[in-house]
């Protein structure tokens, strides 16, 4: 190990006792006696190191287990089996001053007290993190500047906007200066504007004081800005680990290509044209067509057909976005199980 | 120490927050007033059927029930968490104490203080003071330092009572049945215990201590009387140490047992 460890989990596992209800009043009267207990594993023996700087995205279905990690890895829940080491510290058993390393934002949940004023929500935070008067200052002058928000600051809570107050959650987050900051859903609802803003800041916060981010989210234009690496988690297990680009070539199953023509072009003409080829033809209106094709089938191979036999205006090629990507590999659930160690 | 500027720090947002809602703060100290003084009301109407209680005069047990208000006031502004499982366990807020660097018990506690509760206490101070005077009893300096231990050991009962109740949430899904019961229980423990069965009697004494909240140290003040129950009334502050170590253990216990809310 020549580089210092910021997460390093093994053989991670938990599993929750869920009450089963039976149906039907019979059925809950019968569970007021004799409850049924289901064993749910909602993290299933998982590993992966994260080094110290590194942007992760971790990326699943809902339910997959990705918060469930999260809350093991920042001492909130105990892990059934298996050991983990964030920031030098197994988090459960010294919560108290592991605690004091990280900064965790849940998107869906605020961290930041309702009734009062941030600016007070931030001077709590000072004091239960033991963050002196100077060093405070000089991070909140900061983070208010990078985020600008210091017409909020004498607001209470209640009264931001969404955007505005996940703002102030990531600079609450960020107060005592930790190493390595957990996002559950940072993004979730937020506006473009304020997405890209969030975006920047983390980037800018990692490439400038090295904080390692873990960050779990549905939205993968997250995970295209911001993350070297992706884990991606279906069922409690680990389906992948590694860059995205790899994700993308690895699971992609092809692209399209779109043609606009000078004139009416019938789809039974442009099918003769490549009947050779395993392509499939789609017609956006009469002067436009596109044309799917699998990895196995060469771009110029299928190109020239077409440029051959049809009057071209002009042609663009889609490669297949993210989301679709991923979307189906939730779908097929499968994914290969191919488990790779860390590519740092 | 840092415990205690956080305190200080809680207060001031407590106070920020609250005394923008001035009518909310005065209906409160009202309500909580207005509650013990229709407790009182019920002993009074108690004696005028009869003149004593088990040996207790009427001055008595109003004295009892006046000492019973210090520790209670005490209790009620630090220990307000009678919502603990509902807002801590069932909405999860309990994810956000976990990640600060304090212990979460203290940090649940001072999220919830209530000082209006401690209006409570001084009334009850008062009615102690008058009963005292009514009774003719001696007072020395040492009464008022032995006031002090007793009425600490005795919030610490409650603390100790109260903190393990809410653990329970860890442990169960919804334990919402035994708050009501506990609240049930601890009144009887105003009450001289010697007019209960004798099962009762062990239960508010050893188990669930109620009686060491109110008529046993009380009685320390009061005439000696046949069956002495001033004699434990030393045993209360070990008795809060005991009762608030076992709460915090089992809180302790059952925070490693949280399981969170939602995904």
């Amino acid at each position: 190990m020549n580089q210092m460890l910021a997460i390093d989990v093994k053989d991670l596992r938990k599993q929750f006792k869920v009450q089963k209800n039976r149906e039907g009043l019979s059925g809950a009267l019968k569970d007021l006696f004799k409850r049924e207990y289901n064993e749910v594993t909602a993290v299933k023996d998982i590993s992966f190191q994260i080094p110290q700087g590194e942007i992760c995205g971790y990326i699943g279905e809902n339910g997959a287990g990705k918060s469930t990690t999260i809350k093991m890895l920042t001492g909130i829940l105990v892990p059934t089996s298996g050991d983990i080491k964030v920031n030098g510290y197994v988090p459960y058993k010294d919560r108290e001053k592991f605690v004091n390393g990280i900064g965790v934002v849940f998107g869906q949940r605020s961290q930041l007290w309702w009734d009062i004023g941030v600016i007070e929500s931030f001077q709590l935070l000072r004091k239960v993190y033991r963050v002196s008067e100077q060093d405070f200052r000089k991070r909140l002058n900061e983070l208010v500047e990078r985020l600008q928000l210091s017409d909020l600051l004498n607001r209470p809570v209640r009264k931001l906007s969404l955007g505005q107050r996940m703002r102030c959650e990531l600079v609450a987050s960020l107060l005592h200066n930790p190493l390595i900051l957990f996002l559950d859903e940072p993004t979730i609802g937020l506006d473009i504007v304020v997405k890209t803003e969030i975006r920047d800041f983390l980037m800018q916060m990692n490439r400038e004081q090295g904080t390692t981010i873990l960050l779990t989210t549905h939205d993968l234009q997250d995970i295209e800005a911001l993350c070297s690496r992706v884990i991606m988690l279906d069922d409690g297990r680990i389906i992948y680990d590694g860059n995205l680009e790899e994700l993308k070539t690895r699971w992609s199953k092809g692209r399209e290509i779109q043609f606009q023509f000078a004139s009416q072009t019938p789809l039974a003409k442009l099918q003769q044209l490549t009947d050779t080829l395993d392509v499939t033809w789609t017609l956006e209106n009469e002067v436009t067509a596109k044309m799917w094709l699998p990895h196995a089938v060469s771009v110029s191979d299928a190109l020239a057909r077409v440029v051959g036999g049809a009057d071209i205006r002009d042609i663009k090629i889609i490669e297949t976005n993210t989301d679709d990507i991923v979307r189906g590999i939730y779908q097929t659930g499968s994914a290969a199980t191919s488990k790779e160690t860390a590519t740092s | 120490m840092r415990y205690a500027t956080l305190f200080w720090e809680y207060i001031k947002n407590y106070a920020k927050t609250r005394l923008t809602y001035r009518a909310d703060f005065w209906i409160e100290v009202l309500s909580d007033l207005l509650f013990q003084g229709m407790n009182l009301i019920f002993i009074l109407i108690v004696f005028q059927h009869t003149p004593s209680l088990g040996g207790w005069s009427e001055a008595e047990v109003v004295f009892v029930y006046g000492f019973f208000m210090i520790p209670y006031g005490v209790f009620s502004t630090f220990f307000s968490i009678w919502n603990f499982s509902e807002r801590y366990i069932v909405k999860g807020e309990m994810d956000r104490v976990l990640t600060r660097p304090a212990h979460s018990l203290y940090q649940v506690l001072l999220e919830n203080v209530d000082p209006p509760s401690l209006i409570g206490s001084f009334v009850g101070a008062v009615i102690m003071a008058l009963c005292w005077t009514q009774l003719d009893l001696p007072f020395h300096v040492l009464d008022v330092l032995m006031l002090m231990l007793l009425v600490l050991g005795a919030v610490f009962i409650y603390a100790g009572l109260y903190t393990a109740l809410s653990a329970i949430s860890f442990y169960s899904d919804a334990p919402t049945g035994i708050v009501p019961l506990m609240y049930n229980i601890q009144n009887y423990g105003r009450y001289p215990v010697n007019i209960y069965n004798k099962m009762i009697r062990f239960v508010l004494t050893w188990l669930l201590p109620f009686a060491f909240v109110g008529v046993i140290p009380a009685s320390y003040f009061l005439e000696k009387k046949a069956d002495d129950l001033s004699q434990l009334a030393l045993l209360t502050p070990v008795m809060g140490v005991i009762v608030f170590t076992l709460g915090l253990l089992l809180w302790n216990h059952g925070v490693k047992r949280y399981r969170g809310a939602g995904s």
